[in-house]
C-alpha cells in the first residue's frame, strides 16, 4: 500500500558555515553555488541562503577577528548533510559549520523556493589590533550576585 | 536547628521568576539569536543555572544546547576574560 510515489518526504536541515573575513563577495557567492550545487545533485532543495556578513567573532577565528557568516536552509536527507558537511571540510576558504535539523517530515512542494538574502554585517571597521571594546556588558554585570545563600535556600525550600 | 533556619531566612526576594520561553507564546530556543542567549550566558560565558535564570526545565535544556552550538560558531564565547 504505501508507495514510495506517494510519499517523497524530506527533513529539513540549516547549515551555517564561517568564511575567512578577507573573501570577496564574488567568492562567497562561488562557495553559495558549489553548497547548491550539492543539495541539488543529491535530490535535495534548496530553500534559502542568507549571507550574514561580516561578522565580529566572540573568539578568534583562524587567526582572525571576524568571519563572514553563511546560512543556508535547505531539504534533504542524511546522506545530503554529510556531502555538504565532506565539502565544507575540504574547503580551506571555511573555517566553520554546522547542521541541525530543524524538521522531519517535509513535503518538498509545500516550501516554496526563497530568494537569497544579503545582510550587512557588523559595519564598524575597526583597524586590526585595536584594542576591541567590550560593549553591552552591563546588563549582565549584577547576574552573579543572585548567587547567594538566599537564592540556594528559596529554590530548595520550594522543591 | 529551627532557629537557625529563621536566623537566614530572609525568604523575601518576593519576585517570581518566570520561564520566559513560557510566558512568550511564540518565543522559541534559537541557537542563532545572539540577543537573546546572551540574557542566559555570565560575561564569563558560562550558562547561568534554571534557579537563578528562571528558565523551565525544558526550555533550560534547550537553551544549553542553542548555548552550546552558538559557541561552536563563535557567536558567544567559550570562556570569556573579565576585562
Amino acid at each position: 500500500m504505501a508507495e514510495t510515489q506517494a510519499a517523497k518526504r524530506l527533513r529539513e536541515y540549516e547549515t551555517i558555515f564561517l568564511v575567512k573575513p578577507d573573501l570577496t563577495d564574488d567568492n562567497v557567492d562561488k562557495l553559495k553555488e558549489r553548497v547548491r550545487g550539492i543539495v541539488t545533485r543529491e535530490g535535495g532543495k534548496v530553500l534559502r541562503f542568507t549571507v550574514w556578513g561580516k561578522k565580529k567573532t566572540l573568539f578568534p577565528v583562524a587567526k582572525q577577528p571576524r568571519a563572514i557568516y553563511v546560512h543556508t536552509s535547505f531539504l534533504g536527507d542524511g546522506r545530503l548533510v554529510a556531502e555538504i558537511e565532506r565539502n565544507l571540510r575540504n574547503l580551506d576558504e571555511v573555517t566553520r559549520y554546522i547542521s541541525v535539523k530543524l524538521a522531519d517530515e517535509v513535503d518538498p512542494e509545500s516550501r516554496p523556493v526563497l530568494e537569497d538574502l544579503k545582510l550587512a554585517g557588523d559595519v564598524e571597521e575597526t583597524r586590526p589590533g585595536a584594542p576591541v571594546e567590550r560593549e553591552g556588558g552591563g546588563f549582565r554585570a549584577e547576574v552573579p550576585e543572585f548567587v547567594g545563600p538566599d537564592a540556594e535556600e528559596e529554590t530548595s525550600e520550594e522543591a | 536547628m529551627g532557629g537557625d533556619d529563621d536566623k537566614r531566612g530572609g525568604r523575601g526576594f518576593g519576585r517570581k521568576k518566570v520561564c520566559r520561553f513560557c510566558a512568550e507564546k511564540n518565543a522559541s530556543v534559537d541557537f542563532k539569536d545572539q540577543a537573546t542567549l546572551k540574557y542566559f550566558v555570565t560575561e564569563r560565558g558560562k550558562i547561568i543555572p534554571r534557579r537563578i535564570s528562571g528558565n523551565c526545565a525544558k526550555h533550560q535544556r534547550e537553551v544549553a544546547i542553542a548555548i552550546k552550538r552558538a559557541r561552536g560558531i563563535a557567536l558567544l564565547p567559550y570562556n570569556a576574560v573579565v576585562g
